[in-house]
């Protein structure tokens, strides 16, 4: 019930915190996406920053509320209108569509809804000059979704209140590789991962004789224990990430976290013990399942576009295949070679695992009770 | 094993029910009354009567230089005691007619100065006060901003020079101030504070500026936490805090001190919660942990946003905190080293050897942090925090 708790708490302060403004410099978000017929986006503004360009807090209680906002609608529209242009060589007139309000980390904004009926050909011009009058540390963070799914973003300033996209932009292979490149990289800096892929893998040159281990006799017995681990796992995280990603279930971080440091530990044990069932690719694919949400966390961060969600979900996962097969080409033909001598079961796979589990302990007290207590 | 299963399920189920959605849709507000945003008060997001009296003015005729520079004065004043960039790009806009000119008259070169140290353009900043000190060699005003930003660079040889020249050419408080500041970095730290303890005792300073006053106050309050001398510290912090108590930088390094004894209780209370400055919840958010506070976890989220709306502009104005964020509360040692270094690439005070010294440790690099070894050696630095750091960054 605690977590519960936890939850709702956090919820609720989290509402409190936001109405007070931070201290940030001033950003606009711009986002665009160039569709057949027309150009659509939404552009938010600090309230703030209308404030400071529209005088919004009429009655001088340093507040603003929605009645101060939504009176002045014409007047926003008429600043945003002088202040954005957009053209794909013939001029292409703005039209705020709808307001709305969103919080960002910083405090509340006015969210304009865009629209202009500039089609998808040809280069797209974007001209900006809101606020730099009066803040000229203003910036304008712009984000163009090409028709081809690419998202293309500029920074627009004082200095540079112009920026001309050519058509194509980044491609769609591009864009592609760009993912793969992430989930490389994601892999490869995802010490928990790594970790549990090895614990599972270190067992995979031997074979279970009732609770003692023994080296397989030749290399394809160790090889399709491997690759049915491997087909496990990739399934399995391959679905989590997808229902993940497409937002059919979210779970919190600290959750995941916790549910994958714990995974290690438990495999690690496996590995000194043996209590989990003996054939190995269902345990991967069981926490392959909550891997999985721990890598769509990541794609979050990334921000994809709605458009190019299949290419980027298929470009991340075949990124973190290819680093799960540099990690297996790595370990699997030395772990092979060893697996006779009298180091192997001692030293590399309990002390190995014994290892591992400390670091994983380790990782689950620190996610599950949210403190620091290792380097990394 | 079955039961951590059951255990491990019938969380995951409470969640998907409870947890709310990560982000929020934008949504049009029901009531005409509902509150969106509380803004700064009046005075303090430049809209104070008088300050719009100036601005009207201003906007009437944008190159009438007395009344842009007063403006741009009061802006950055603003800026300053309340820790907002948004100010100060109110007053890099005031003096937009002169804002590229190569030479620009002299009020407007100290006030771009000043905007160019707050954005950590030193280079551009340094300039800039050169400028003006080659027509005027007494501006005592330039010569101590330059002073300042040389103490923020590391350039402590030409710190001392600058701080001579503000003790030649205005009222010796202040020079002294300036010195024993940049003495205490350079192996003086007792003479430093004997000299700063008998300006404040004779009060030459209470005829001074509120900001000269916390200046001195906070500087001692440094020098004796350096040495060690933590009851006296302490006495100095809250002295500095009773002639400002919102001075945020006072603020923040009164909190370390807080956070060093392990005072968390006492952080919570110093800095309120919904404090708009990233520095100051940063330090919070750090006690509110040590607390084991449940609200902690909204605090790490909210600076991780703020940190990351700032790099999606480009600024790389924040690594200093952003690198002790990454540390103490992201868990992410690598990159908090690599946050500590790039900072201590431009900044070399105290607190910038302090993290980088630390983020090599935790990130287990300590052969990263040898340059800022070197630089402390070097100037002979005292500071009783980083002396056992250093110890276990030199040691194999």
């Amino acid at each position: 019930m605690s977590t519960f708790r936890r939850c709702i708490t956090g919820l609720l302060l989290m509402l409190l915190c936001a109405t007070a403004a931070a201290h940030k410099p001033s950003d606009s978000y711009l986002s665009l996406r160039r569709e057949p017929e027309r150009l659509v986006g939404r552009w938010d503004i600090a309230l703030r920053d209308l404030d400071g360009v529209l005088d919004l807090d009429r009655n001088r209680d340093d507040r603003i509320d929605w009645g101060e906002v939504r009176t002045r609608r014409d007047e926003i529209d008429r600043y945003a209108n002088a202040r954005l242009r957009v053209s794909n060589g013939a001029p292409c007139p703005l039209q705020v569509t709808d307001h709305a309000i969103d919080r960002h980390s910083d405090g509340a904004y006015l969210v304009l809804t865009l629209t202009a009926p500039c089609g998808a050909d040809g280069a797209l011009s974007v001209e900006y000059s809101a606020l730099f009058d009066v803040d000229a540390q203003h910036r304008g963070l712009l984000k163009l979704e090409t028709a081809g799914g690419a998202v293309l973003s500029a920074v627009l300033s004082r200095e540079q209140p112009h920026q001309t996209f050519e058509p194509g932009g980044a491609s769609r292979w591009q864009a592609f590789a760009g993912y793969v490149r992430d989930g490389i990289v994601h892999i490869a800096i995802g010490y928990d991962h790594i970790l549990f892929l090895i614990a599972l893998l270190l067992p995979a040159v031997l074979g279970r004789d009732g609770r003692t281990w023994r080296p397989v006799p030749r290399l394809s017995v160790a090889a399709a224990t491997v690759f049915k681990i491997v087909t496990a796992f990739t399934l399995a995280h391959s679905v989590t990430l997808s229902l993940a990603a497409l937002g059919v279930i979210q779970l919190p971080s600290r959750l995941v976290e916790s549910v994958i440091a714990l995974s290690v530990l438990l495999t690690a044990i496996d590995n000194v013990m043996p209590f989990l069932p003996a054939r190995r690719w269902t345990i991967a694919f069981a926490f392959g399942l909550v891997h999985g949400f721990g890598f769509a966390s990541v794609l979050a961060d990334l921000e994809l576009p709605r458009s190019a969600l299949a290419l980027s979900l298929v470009g991340f996962n075949v990124g973190v295949e290819l680093g799960q097969l540099a990690i297996v080409a790595l370990l699997i033909p030395l772990a092979y070679l060893l697996r006779r001598t009298a180091l192997y079961q001692p030293v590399v796979l309990r002390g190995g695992s014994v290892a591992i589990g400390l670091l994983a302990a380790g990782w689950l007290a620190e996610r599950s009770l949210d403190l620091k207590l290792m380097p990394f | 094993m079955s039961r951590s299963f059951v255990s491990a399920v019938a969380i995951v189920a409470c969640a998907l029910t409870f947890m709310p959605r990560a982000h929020a849709e934008p949504y049009r507000p029901a009531r005409d009354s509902e509150v969106l945003e509380t803004l700064p008060r009046m005075s303090e997001r430049g809209a104070s009567p008088a300050v719009r009296a100036l601005r009207e003015l201003h906007a009437r005729d944008p190159s009438n230089l007395d009344v842009a520079v007063r403006l741009a004065q009061t802006q950055i004043s603003a800026a300053r005691a309340a820790a907002d960039p948004r100010l100060s790009g109110q007053a890099q806009a005031t003096l937009a007619v002169w804002w590229t000119q190569e030479s620009p008259p002299i009020p407007v070169l100290l006030l771009r100065a000043a905007i160019r140290q707050n954005r950590h353009e030193f280079d551009a900043a340094k300039a800039d006060l050169e400028r003006v000190i080659a027509q005027q060699p007494a501006q005592a005003q330039a010569w101590l901003d330059l002073a300042s930003l040389q103490q923020a660079t590391g350039d402590l040889a030409g710190a001392a020079h600058s701080c001579s020249q503000v003790y030649e050419s205005t009222n010796n408080a202040i020079g002294t101030v300036c010195r024993a500041g940049v003495d205490a970095l350079t192996g003086r730290s007792v003479e430093a504070y004997a000299a700063l303890e008998q300006t404040v005792a004779q009060q030459r300073l209470t005829t001074q500026p509120a900001g000269v006053q916390t200046w001195a106050l906070t500087l001692l309050a440094e020098i004796a936490e350096r040495l060690g001398r933590n009851d006296d510290a302490e006495r100095w912090y809250r002295q500095s805090l009773a002639v400002d108590p919102s001075d945020s930088y006072v603020l923040a390094a009164y909190a370390d001190f807080l956070l060093d004894r392990a005072r968390a209780n006492d952080v919570v209370a110093l800095i309120a919660a919904d404090t708009a400055i990233d520095g100051l919840l940063l330090r919070r958010v750090q006690a509110e942990r040590a607390l084991g506070a449940p609200t902690a976890q909204a605090g790490i989220e909210t600076l991780a946003a703020r940190f990351d709306a700032l790099r999606e502009r480009g600024d790389r104005v924040h690594r200093r905190e952003e690198s002790r964020f990454r540390l103490a509360l992201a868990q992410q040692p690598a990159a908090a080293l690599e946050l500590a270094l790039e900072n201590w690439a431009v900044q070399k005070e105290p607190l910038d050897a302090r993290i980088a010294l630390e983020a090599a440790l935790a990130a287990n690099r300590p052969e990263a942090a040898a340059d800022v070894v070197r630089w402390i050696r070097a100037s002979k630095l005292q500071d009783v925090r980083l002396a056992p750091l250093l110890q276990r960054v030199a040691a194999p």
